[in-house]
This record gives C-alpha cells, structure tokens and sequence, in this order.
C-alpha cells in the first residue's frame, strides 16, 4: 500500500490530505473538509487532470487575443500538447465566450472554448 | 460645470464595483452610476484568464473574464448607468465627486458613494532591490496584461522574486508560453500563495521555489543579465556565504498588493494602518457617513468570491443609506488579538449577523479562531491549516453579539 500528503484543489480551501492507496484503488483519505476530495484524489492518484487556459490570436476584432480553456479538465500528461496544438490556432471571424474554438483537441473528446468576447 | 444627481455612486468597475452597483439597485436605489476608468467592466479579471473563480460563490469554477461576464450580463437591463473611461477626479466629504470622460467634467451628488478601486502592485522602489536599472523587470500584473491581453513577449528566461498568487499564475502562464522560468525566491519562511497555486502552478512544471531567499542584486546595462539570489537570516540579514547569480533576461516582481485608497484620503476617510484600506464598520461604511468600501480597495482578497459577496453588501448599505440618510451605529469595537494580524469589520452594531474576515500572523496547525467579548466566547472555531496567504471567513449571529460590552476580541487559540 502507498501513502501521501496531496493538497486537493477542488476549491481554494486546498486540504493537505493524508491518502492511502493501492495499486487499483484509493482506500482511504484523512483531513479533507468536503467530500469532493475523494473524486480528485482518486484522480491525481492515477489518472491526474487539469483544465488549461491560455489565448488564441484573433482574426478580427478590437482585442489582439481572446482567452480560451479546456471545457473539461483534460489528462495533465497532454497540457503541452495541447498548448503546441493551439499555438497555430487563430480564431476566426468575431468569437464569444462559449464558441468552440477547437472540437475534440487531441481527440479527448474535449473542446476548446473561447472564456471572452474578441470585442 | 453640470451637475448630476443620483442615489448610489460606485468608482470603479472591476467584481468589487460590479456587485456593489448590482446589490444598490436591487436593495432599490433608483438612480445607481458606475464608474469605471478603463474602456471595458470586469477590470483586473480580464487578464485573469486561469480559471478557479467562483467556488465558494457558484460551486464552479470560472476563468476571470467568464466571471466577470455573469455580473456583467447580470447588469445589463437593470438600468444602472454606467460610464466608461471616465475617471473620478475629486472627492469631497459631502458626497460629491467630480468625473471626467470626453463628456469634459460633471459633478456628481450622490445619495452613497461605493469606493470599489481595488489595489495596486508593490514595485522594486516599494522593496528596494539594489542594483543596476536595466529594461527587463516587471511587476507580475503588467506581465499579465502584456500576455494574456496585448499579445506582447515579456522574456526568454525569467526569475520570479515573491511568492503571491500572481506570481505563482504567471510562473505557469509563462511556462506554457514556453517560457523558461528559472526559480520562484520567496523571502519568507513559507509561501504566500494559496497552496492549490504552489501545487498547480510550480510542481506540476517542477519550477523550484526558494523559501528564505530574495534577490539581493540586478544585474545588465540595458537589459537585466542576472541577479544575485541570497538566504535571508531569521532577524533578516543575508546569510553568509549563501549569494549565487542567476543568469535571467526578466525579473517578475509579485511581491504585495496595496489597497488603492487616493480618493478615500481625499475625502478624509480614516485608513488602517494595517490592511492600508479604510476602517469600516459591518455596514461597509467608511468613517464618513455615506462612504462606503468593498474589494481590494478595503483588504486585499485571495479568492474574488469574497470581494463579491463584500461589495454587495456595501452596495445594498449604500442603497439604505440614500433612502433612509443613515444606519444603525456601530457600538462594538472589534480588536485583533493574540495571532491575529487584522479583522474587518472594524466596528459592529450587533444587531445583525456579521461575516467577519481576517488574517493570522504566521502559519499555524490545528488551533481555533475564538471571539470574546470580556471573558465570555461568543464564538469558536477549529481550523485544520491557518495560513497568512488564506483570508479565514467566519459569521457570527447577531444573537451572540453582547450589546452592553464596547469591544469584542478575535484570537488564535488552543
């Protein structure tokens, strides 16, 4: 069995968690403060993910980028992938904040979003 | 000069603003004015693109801009008046202001005026870091601005000297971009960003962070080729033996944000010498009657949820109080005690609930933040982690607060 401090960063509260796990599963955790430390956890554990903000050029427009994000976290392993990915991505025509930008990046079935208006 | 008349004025724009004007006219005020001096609302949460906003206020997580839209839409169609790029130019006690825009100068005589002006960065004059004066050092604000808004490069390599969310944000931000950041050098003993920031922003892109160490030399002509790191002593001074030069073409500075309070002074508001922002009681309200506070302008927030909910409540006082021409006093004074850096409110009535927030000193494991008032604890309670990067949020019913005492004590405790 192993065992770890994890912060969880569910929310800004950021429980130091004390987890105990093994090869399949995580079989306990202590100190978190709500219970939507276990999902997290469990997920850092074995399959870590995160969302990824950042900016794309725009084509038009008065600002000279608008910013986007993953819709869902994706696995962190592809966080650099995905910002090689959308570094030759300019968005194009007036973009708001919900228009996906890129459909299905890498095929994780995850889009990328516009989070602003490009004016 | 023309002169307009309206119940609640708000200065400034930014999610302290934006709450504040929305409360004022949902408590009723008829006639509410926004004042905001950039082009567009939201203010510093449009260069926060990293999402993490609205946990505690929406149970999800938005980017900056996303967080910004919901007040913003929620704003449209209520029918309060907003003016951009339009700066507040003076102040008086009586609640006048004077703003300026292409409209040329208006005066204004407000009901209640909302100060929502939010902070400013601490700079290397604010620090003092010796050294060469080189192109290459940025506050990590502007850095913000530079790549998340205008597109603009700032460096190849960069140090970042302080460990403040900001900073932490713009250590990821700038590794995605592909930029090489060499370190993060925190001058105290533990961080001073929330430890979500530490773990995402610097150990997932294995970025080392110096505790007790600061830059103590600038280094370059024209653009900075390095700096002088250095172990900083329990009484402060560099330890012996411990300087080492980093080679870097940038040094981001995150090092402390003060509240932004040029037009509070000027009306004569009282300011803490603490929290650098206004003293105010439960009501928000500043110590000129009919002046209130909210945001970063009153204390420096880590999570704008609480700047929101801080603001709408100064906004629906500030609507009470162009009705009614006054609030209820406050008669309890609130005193920081052991371990306790600041609390605001500063003064209560206690005749309402009171979500009092504050700052400890240094960390702490496993002890409780007490209220006393006299030798009788009104309220209590446990905290796993304290932290002086974590703002401690706790309400206290009215029905506790003993109205026959003048003061009331918040202290770490066992």
């Amino acid at each position: 069995m192993n065992e770890g401090n994890i912060v969880c960063t569910v929310c800004p509260t950021s429980c130091l968690i004390d987890a105990k796990w093994d090869e399949k599963e995580l079989i306990s955790i202590d100190r978190a403060q709500c219970k939507l430390a276990w999902g997290y956890i469990s997920d850092e554990i074995f399959d870590p993910k995160r969302v990824v903000t950042t900016t794309v050029p725009t084509e038009t427009g008065k600002n000279p980028l608008v910013s986007v994000k993953t819709a869902e976290p994706v696995p962190k392993h592809l966080v650099l992938d995905i910002m090689d990915t959308l570094a030759v991505v300019q968005a194009k025509g007036p973009v708001n904040a919900g228009d996906v930008i890129v459909a299905d990046v890498l095929g994780t079935g995850v889009n990328i979003i516009a989070t602003s208006n490009s004016d | 000069m023309r002169t307009e008349q309206v119940d609640v004025a708000v200065v400034g724009g930014g999610p302290a603003g934006l709450a504040a004007a929305l409360s004022a006219k949902e408590s009723g005020a008829e006639h509410v004015l926004l004042i905001e001096r950039g082009e567009r609302m939201g203010g510093i949460l449009n260069q926060c693109i990293h999402d993490g906003f609205g946990t505690k206020l929406m149970g999800e997580a938005f980017t900056g801009p996303e967080y910004a839209q919901i007040f913003i839409n929620r704003l449209t169609n209520t029918g309060v008046n907003v003016k951009l790029d339009t700066m507040v130019m003076d102040i008086s006690s009586d609640r006048e202001l004077v703003i300026c825009s292409s409209d040329g100068l208006i005066r204004v005589k407000a009901g209640a005026i909302v100060l929502c002006t939010g902070c400013r960065e601490r700079t290397r004059g604010a620090i003092r870091i010796p050294g060469t004066r080189p192109a290459g050092v940025f506050t990590a604000g502007v850095v913000q601005e530079y790549m998340n808004i205008r597109n603009l490069s700032v460096g190849r390599k960069v140090v970042i000297l302080g460990s403040g969310d900001i900073g932490l944000i713009m250590a990821r931000r700038l590794t995605l971009e592909g930029v090489e950041v060499e370190c993060v050098a925190e001058i105290l003993p533990y961080p001073s960003g929330l430890a979500r920031n530490i773990v995402q922003c610097l150990e997932d892109f294995e970025i080392p962070l110096y505790l007790s160490t600061t830059v103590v030399d600038i280094h370059g002509i024209d653009r900075v080729e390095g700096i002088t790191l250095a172990k900083i002593g329990p009484r402060g001074g560099i330890v012996r033996g411990t300087k080492r030069f980093v080679k870097c073409d940038t040094l981001l500075l995150s090092v402390g944000l003060i509240p932004e309070n040029e037009l509070a002074k000027k009306a004569g508001i009282k300011l803490s010498p603490v929290t650098a922002g206004p003293i105010v009681d439960d009501h928000f309200q500043t110590s000129i009657p009919g002046i209130f506070c909210g945001g970063n302008a009153l204390q420096v927030h880590d999570l704008v949820d609480y700047a929101s909910m801080e603001s709408e409540k100064a906004g629906r006082s500030a609507a009470f109080f162009a009705g009614a021409g006054k609030l209820p006093s406050p008669s309890i004074k609130v005193l920081p005690g052991q371990g306790i850096r600041y609390v605001i409110p500063h003064e209560v009535s206690g005749n309402e609930p009171v979500d009092f927030s504050m700052r400890v000193k240094s960390p702490e494991a496993d002890r409780y933040i007490v209220f006393k008032q006299g030798e009788k604890v009104i309220r209590r309670m446990r905290q796993i982690e304290l932290a002086p990067a974590a703002m401690i949020r706790m309400r206290v019913r009215s029905d506790r607060f003993q109205r026959s005492l003048d003061s009331l004590t918040v202290e770490v405790a066992d």
